[in-house]
């Protein structure tokens, strides 16, 4: 069985044991999630912004700005400490919200929105999505 | 002009009663809900650790919560001020759960 991807050491600081392809495929993955938080004609742009309360036409602009706000600021801390070997508790969990926005959008966007449709799913796009979800199962593990 | 004792008493009770009156009105607010909605691509552990981080729940809790989303579909989980509930949806979706308000019916 092949060692964790992310170990939380004691001095309280995240490990990363990404190889470069997995770096590579995290530096992808966060660059998305900054130009789909900045451009709204990105594919992912609309799964980052859903309805916080959909029996309103409109939601409060300043929920809507706080998430678009704080979604950024965290693609961009992943952006920033993608070479890191050591993460502080705020990095890492920006990394595990970015990567966990990314898993989400790649799912909307794809349709996939029920086990079926994950079942059914191609096997290129199966396989982003399992590797998505090993990053976030071993990272999240260290909160 | 001194006001007589049993009228003093009587407006103290008025008093209370407006403020009981108030109070009860309160209290049977009816709160918003936060709801977490079930996808089929998250770890289950994802949103486990996304539940302490955000509310600070205990381990047990936030276990329960997720098995509910899992199950069911959705969970309420947290209730309250509206303000406070929009806050928590945000940060639910910063984390990049599926999250919506509702008013309790």
């Amino acid at each position: 069985m092949p060692g964790k991807l992310f170990v939380r050491r004691r001095d309280g600081r995240v490990e990363v044991r990404l190889n470069d392809v997995g770096r590579a495929i995290v530096r992808e993955v966060f660059a998305h999630v900054l130009a789909a938080e900045r451009d709204p004609e990105h594919e992912w742009h609309l799964s980052l912004n859903p309805p916080i309360n959909p029996s309103n036409d409109d939601d409060d602009p300043l929920s809507t700005l706080a998430r678009q706000s704080e979604t950024a600021s965290n693609a961009e801390l992943a952006v920033m400490t993608i070479q890191e070997q050591f993460l502080t508790d705020a990095e890492a969990w920006a990394w595990l919200c970015t990567l966990q926005v990314a898993l989400r959008a790649t799912a909307v966007v794809n349709g996939v929105l029920s086990d079926e449709k994950l079942e059914s799913a191609s096997p290129e796009l199966l396989d982003d999505i399992r590797t998505l979800q090993q990053f976030l199962f071993d990272l999240s593990g260290c909160f | 002009m001194a006001t007589p004792k049993i009228l003093r008493n009587a407006t103290a009770e008025n008093d209370l009663e407006q403020r009981a009156d108030s109070e009860v009105a309160v209290v049977t607010e009816r709160p918003w809900n936060v709801i977490v909605w079930n996808d089929p691509v998250t770890p289950m552990n994802v949103v486990v650790a996304v539940f302490k981080r955000v509310f600070g729940y205990s381990n047990n809790k936030c276990t329960h919560l997720m098995l509910t989303v899992h199950h069911e579909g959705r969970a309420v989980v947290w209730s309250g001020q509206r303000e406070r509930a929009e806050s928590y949806c945000v940060k639910l979706q910063v984390a990049g759960l599926q999250s919506s308000v509702e008013r309790d019916a």
